[in-house]
Formats: C-alpha cells, structure tokens, sequence
C-alpha cells in the first residue's frame, strides 16, 4: 500500500495540493481523475517522493511512470525495460522478459523505440516499470497516446496486475476506462479531494468538478453542458 | 574634414612637434626597439641612449641586462617613442615593424639593422653602425677585442660533433649564427636541419650536446632541454642570452662552449 | 569490446616501436624516456577524454557534449598554464595538474550552474562556446603576461595539444588525478541510465539529476582537467569516441562508458602515431600538433551529428 495523510504541497508559491489524506492498497486499482491543474500529477509525484522535501520510498517498491516519459537516446525497447533493474543494480533477465511480454511489446524488443509508434513507445516504457516488479505502481496517464484498443488492453492489464495483489494508482482523463476498469475513483479538483469511492458513485461528483453534466444512455457517462 | 585628412592632419601636428634638426643638439638621442639593437648600442655608445626596449633589461634574454638597468627604457610604442624626441631609432628586421613604420612615416630617421649570422657580418655591422653614431674609435677598438677572443680559440684537425640544442628543439644548422659560433668553437654542427626530434638526437648522438642556459620563468621550450632523456649526454652550457644576436657576445659565447 | 582491447594493444606496442629515430625497437633511452612516456600519456589522455565524452553526453543527454567543446578544457589548460609559466610548477610538481583540475573544476561547475536551468539543447553547446571562448581569450592574455618570451608561441600547445616530448613525471602527475576520475564516471552508469529516461524519472528510481550531475562535474574535473594539463587541450575525443560507438554498443549510456575509455585511448594513441609518421614520411620541419588530426577528425563529425540533430 502507499498513503499520504495531511498532504500539501506548494510549488512557486501556489499551494497545489492542500490537505489530502489519501491511501492505496494492494488489490485495488484506483483511478485518480479530475480537471487539469487539479493536482493529479503532483500527487502521484508526491508519492512517490520526487518533489522537494518528501520523503523518498525504496524505489525498488515503488515504480513511477511519468507523463511524459520520453527515452533521450535511442534505445531498444529491450534496453528501456533493462531500466527498470539496471540502475538498481540488477541484471536479472526473467523478469524483463515478463515485463516486455506483459506490457505486449516482446516482439518489438529489439526494435528502437525512435522507430515506433507513440502507443509502442508507451507500453515500452510500461515494461520499464513493470520489469521493476515494484509493489506499488503509480502510473500517470499510461494510456495517453494509445488507441482504443491498445488502452484496452494496457488497463485490462493493470487490472490483472492489480488482482495479484499489487498496489496500482492510475492518472486516468478517460473516464470510460475509469468506469470499466477502475476498483475506485478518486476525484481530485484545485488540490482537493472530492470524491474517493466506487466509480460510478464518484461519478456525478466528477462532473461537478469538470463542470459536465451526468447522465445515462445506457451506461452512465459524462455528457456535454 | 574626411578621416583621411583628419589623418593627414594629425600626423603633420605629430612633425611638427619633433625637434629640428640634430644638428643643433651635442649629442645624439638615440633609441633601440629590439634586444639585438640594444645590445650594439650599449656598447657603441651608451652616454647617447634615450631609451632601451624592455628586453634589455631581463637577464634571461640580454648580455647587457646589468648594464641597461641604469639605463632608460621605452616602450616599443610609436607614441612612447615620439615623445622622447629621438634623433635616431634602430630597429631589427624583425619585430616591433609597425612601430617602425609608423615612425619612419612621421620622419623620424630610422635605421634598420641586419641580424648578422656570421663574425664577418658582425664586424660589417658594427663598423657600420658606429660610423652612424658618430664613433667609429669605439667600433674599432670592439672589433679588435672580439676578434681577439676569436683568435685565442682552439681550431683542432679533428673536430668533435656537436649540437647546440636551442630551445622548442632548434639546432644551429649550416649559415646560421650559432653554426659560426660552434664552428669558431672548434666544433664540427652535427645537425642538418634547424629543427631535431630528440629521437632523432638521442638515435644518433653528438660527441657534445651544447644548451643556452637561462635563469627564468619556465616554458615548454626550455623545457625540452631539462628532458631527462638527454642527461646521459656530455654537455656544455653557454648564456642563452649570448647566442641571441649577432654581436660581439657571439664571441664570448664561443669562448664558453670552446674545450 | 575485446576488439577494442585487442587493438588498444596493438597500437601501444607499435606506438614503441614508431618515432622519429625510426622504425623498430629504439635505443633504451629513447624507449624508456621518450617513446613510454608519449605512449603511456596517450592512453591516460584519450582515455580520461574518452570517459568524460561519455558521461558529459549521458548526464546532459546530448551528444554534443565534449570537455572541450564545453569549454572545461579550455578552463583547465588556462589554470595549468599560469601554473607552469609563473614557475609554481616548477616549484612544486603536483600544482601542475592541481591546477588543471582547479580550472577545470570551476569550468564544469559554471557549466552544470548553467545547464541547471537549462539542461539540455542548444542552449547549453552554446553556453560552452561561451566558456571555451573566454578561457582561450583569458589564456592568450596570460600566455602573453607570462614571464617567459616563449610562453605566447606556446599558445598552440595549450589549445591544440600534444604529448611529444613528455617525460615519466609528466605520465606520474596525470595518472592518478585521471585514474580516480575515469573510475568515478564509470561508477556513475547507473544515473546516466537513469537519466535519460527524464528527470522524474530518475528521481523515481532513486538517483536524482542533481547527484549525477555533481559526480559527472567532479569526475571530468579529474580526468579532463588532469589530461589538459599535461597534454593541453587536445579536443573532439570525448565528442567523437561515443558518438562512434552508438553505432556498435548502443546507445545505453553505461554501456558507451568503459568501451569509450578503451576507444578514447585507441583514437588518441592512432592520431599521435599519424603524427609521427607524418614527420617520417612528409617534408615537415616539424609535428603538426596532435589537437591538429583530432580536429580534423572530430569537426566533420560534428556536423554530421548536428544534422542529425536538426531532423
């Protein structure tokens, strides 16, 4: 598990996050949404101990995947799930090849990920964390640039992930994926949280908070003003 | 007014303010802008110097640095220069040309003086030049005492090699003024060129490795001569600063390295 | 890897048997005095340029990063420089490289303050420029306030470098300030991993940008700063050599570190015997400086990398 009590965090002066008392547990995959600027990101990075001032948990038990996780070499898709146990000191092979087999880019592992597409290049950088083997994964929007499909299979996964028992927190904009996939929602606006339970309970507070309406056709959904 | 006249302008203000004639004055004022001309004029005619270059005055490079400390000295500058009133300049082929330049243009009389690389060409140049400085006596009577310290050097049958190892790896080579020194030394120059590798040196050694010896502030070029690569090699040392021009002192340097 | 090794070998070998006395095995004191010493500093040199080429590229990640394009070269030959020619060298040895790395230290770390703010791009090239142009001005001007009349037309060694003529105390100044520092980039693999995944992550994974760039300032101090003072500053080996081997090791920062050691000392020990043999075989009074071929090695190579850049 991974939990923060009385949490805030300022940055340049404007108070980002302010008093959040928030926990994940194994087992459960909990989807942070909320509008942008909420706080989303600087919870999953406060976390995970990479702003200022935190504390830092073992980053062997902690794994992180950033918004914007770009590779500044060309490496191989092999090479950047290795990164999830090289700088730790650890060449083991089995569980990269897990890795890169779980996240489905096994057949692309020699392939260098200038040369992939930016879904290819997501699920790579997954392999990453997932090689790691940490306990508590906290993954900010790892189904960015994928399509349908290939989220559904990423979220799907972190599902079963999930199921073994381990910790995953997921920064999640769409909120079908939330829905379908998602254990727990929590709702994050201007630094606070507003909503923590299942999903589609969480979900009118989410439209609140994005300034939607809510409503059913069919499935319950967020619908335009 | 156009820059050019502007120009013209300021150097005819510039002619106007140098003395007339010399004529009218006893003795010369005379300045030096390199280190060989200062040495000529330090022995020549030390009572009419109205400035020395710098150099002179450092003993790593000067034969005459003990003297030239009670003597003036200018900056090799035209403007430094000017304001001295100078009737006579001498300068080297080489080195401070635009100071030169700029004063032969504003009238000075300037003289420019050969770098002589043979005792021949040094007795030339010294007569020459005391004739310009009004004392051809002295410039006799220096002949005769460098020619006198030449005179009394071995000149064997069979001459040992040798190679005079200058800093930066040059060596004295046929025409060049330390070939006459180690020549008038007794010494058969060993190298070929004006420029040895210390493989080169080492692979196929002189009987006597000769090396100017400076007191001064380190540099790489006087470094390659501390190589301990070379400290097996029989060697003589002479004055750096006796080699650098070509004067009487060549002379003294040749008595030095002479066995 | 073991190619490399392989012909690191062969090359230092017939580094001994090549010089200006000729081919072959030479007279014991030109060996021990002048051949060991040119040999030995070539490998140090390249090797200690090779390694910081690396790791500056991996902790900056941009692989136009070089000590001496970046300008701590330069920095460490101006504090070598006013080292030797105001006699402190020659008073006391060790302040020769001590030097070095003082200059080369202050280089790296007006750098990286730099690059703090903007880490990497052509902000930061452009920033070396700056500093590798105020250290030749700054070592012009004292090359020319130095004492010795010589020291000005020494300005080439400085700026180009060379390792003729160097002596065993030269190799025994250099060789630890370049050793420790090769082995502290080396140890830093695992941050220059890291770091090119961003410095988040990095951060994530337990070994912050920060840290990694303090050791990687630290160690080129070291390796460059040491190499420059004895050699002067001989350029483009750190930005060649990884940029050379992307091709065939990959471009895992780690993995470039130890093969970058080896093929630094290759391409600075093969550039030295180019120059020795160029005295043998060309009519020329005297060697071209060593920094000479690696320039005319490393700046096409520039912009070949450039180009790639701008795509």
């Amino acid at each position: 598990m991974i939990a923060a009590r009385g949490l805030s965090v300022e940055l340049g002066g404007c108070r980002i996050l302010d008093g959040i008392d928030f926990a994940a547990h194994g087992g459960c995959l909990t989807a942070l949404a909320g509008p942008n600027g909420a706080g989303k990101s600087t919870l999953l990075k406060a976390l995970c101990g990479i702003l200022p001032g935190l504390m830092k948990p073992d980053p062997r038990r902690v794994a992180y995947l950033a918004q914007d996780p770009r590779a500044a070499w060309r490496l191989t898709v092999e090479e950047v799930a290795f990164l999830g146990r090289i700088p730790h000191g650890d060449r083991k092979r089995d569980p990269v090849e897990r890795a890169l087999a779980e996240a489905g880019v096994a057949k692309l592992a020699s392939q260098r990920i200038d040369r992939l597409s930016g879904g290819e290049v997501r699920r790579a950088m997954l392999a990453r964390v997932f090689a790691t083997e940490p306990e508590v994964m906290l993954l900010d929007e790892p189904t960015a640039d994928l399509d349908p499909r290939a989220a559904f299979a990423v979220m799907g996964l972190l599902r079963a992930v999930a199921a073994s028992g381990r910790t995953v927190v997921v920064v999640l904009h769409a909120i079908e994926l939330a829905l379908r996939y998602a254990d727990r929602l929590v709702v994050l606006d201007r630094g606070r949280i507003v909503a923590d339970a299942a999903p589609l309970v969480a979900l009118p507070a989410a439209a609140a908070a994005f300034g939607l309406r809510f409503g059913e056709d069919g499935l319950p959904h967020l619908l335009p003003e | 007014m156009s820059r050019a006249g502007l120009l013209r302008g300021v150097l005819l203000f510039g002619l106007f303010l140098l003395p007339g004639t010399t004529a009218a004055r006893a003795a010369l004022r005379v300045v030096s802008l390199n280190l060989c001309t200062d040495q000529m004029l330090v022995l020549l005619a030390p009572d009419e110097i109205a400035g020395l270059s710098p150099l002179a005055r450092d003993p790593a490079l000067s034969a005459v640095a003990g003297r030239a400390r009670d003597l003036p000295t200018v900056r090799p500058s035209a403007e430094a220069v000017l304001r001295l009133h100078p009737d006579l300049v001498l300068a080297e082929r080489y080195g401070a040309q635009g100071v030169a330049a700029a004063l032969k243009a504003l009238g000075v009389h300037v003289v420019m003086v050969a770098d002589p690389q043979s005792f021949a060409a040094i007795r030339v140049e010294i007569e020459r030049l005391a004739v310009l400085l009004g004392k051809p006596a002295r410039g006799k009577a220096t002949i005769a005492a460098m020619d006198a310290t030449l005179a009394g050097l071995p000149q064997p049958v069979h001459r040992a090699t040798a190679i005079l190892l200058e800093p930066r790896g040059f060596t004295a080579g046929p025409g060049s003024l330390a070939g006459a020194v180690l020549w008038a030394a007794g010494y058969r120059d060993a190298a070929s060129g004006s420029w040895i590798d210390l493989e080169r040196l080492l692979a196929d050694p002189p009987d006597v490795l000769l090396l100017p010896e400076a007191k001064g502030f380190p540099s790489l070029a006087t470094g390659l001569l501390d190589n301990p690569a070379l400290a097996r090699l029989p060697r003589r040392t002479v004055p750096a600063a006796w080699l650098m021009c070509g004067s009487p002192f060549a002379a003294r340097a040749a008595a030095a390295i002479a066995r | 890897m073991r190619f490399l090794v392989l012909l690191l070998g062969l090359l230092f070998v017939a580094s001994l048997m090549i010089g200006a006395a000729g081919v072959g095995l030479p007279a014991p004191v030109i060996f021990w005095q002048l051949r060991l010493p040119r040999g030995l500093l070539a490998l140090l040199v390249g090797g200690g340029l090779g390694a910081s080429g690396a790791a500056l590229q991996g902790a900056l990640r941009n692989p136009l990063a070089d000590p001496g394009l970046l300008g701590i070269s330069g920095t460490a030959a101006l504090g070598a420089a006013i080292a030797f020619y105001w006699g402190l060298a020659a008073a006391f040895a060790p302040a020769l490289p001590l030097a070095g790395l003082l200059g080369a230290g202050v280089g790296a770390i007006a750098l990286l303050v730099f690059a703090g703010r903007a880490p990497t791009g052509p902000s930061l090239i452009l920033a070396g420029i700056g500093l590798s142009a105020a250290a030749a001005a700054l070592l012009a001007f004292a090359l020319a306030l130095a004492p010795n009349p010589y020291a000005l037309a020494e300005l080439t060694f400085w700026l180009l470098g060379g390792v003729a003529d160097r002596t065993l105390l030269d190799c025994a100044l250099a060789a630890p300030p370049i050793l420790l520092g090769i082995a502290l980039l080396i140890s830093i693999g695992p941050g220059l991993d890291a770091l090119s995944l961003g410095e988040e992550t990095a951060a994530s994974i337990g070994i912050p940008a920060e840290k990694t760039l303090r050791r990687v300032a630290l160690g080129t101090a070291l390796a460059a700063g040491a190499a420059a003072a004895v050699a002067g500053g001989v350029g483009f080996v750190g930005l060649a050599v990884p940029n050379l081997l992307r091709p065939w090791f990959g471009e895992r920062p780690a993995a470039l570190l130890l093969p970058s050691v080896v093929a630094g000392a290759v391409l600075l020990l093969a550039a030295d015997m180019l120059v020795r043999i160029g005295v043998l075989v060309l009519p020329l009074n005297a060697e071209p400086p060593l920094g000479v071929l690696t320039a005319l090695l490393g700046a096409p190579l520039l912009v070949v990398i450039a180009r790639r850049m701008g795509r």
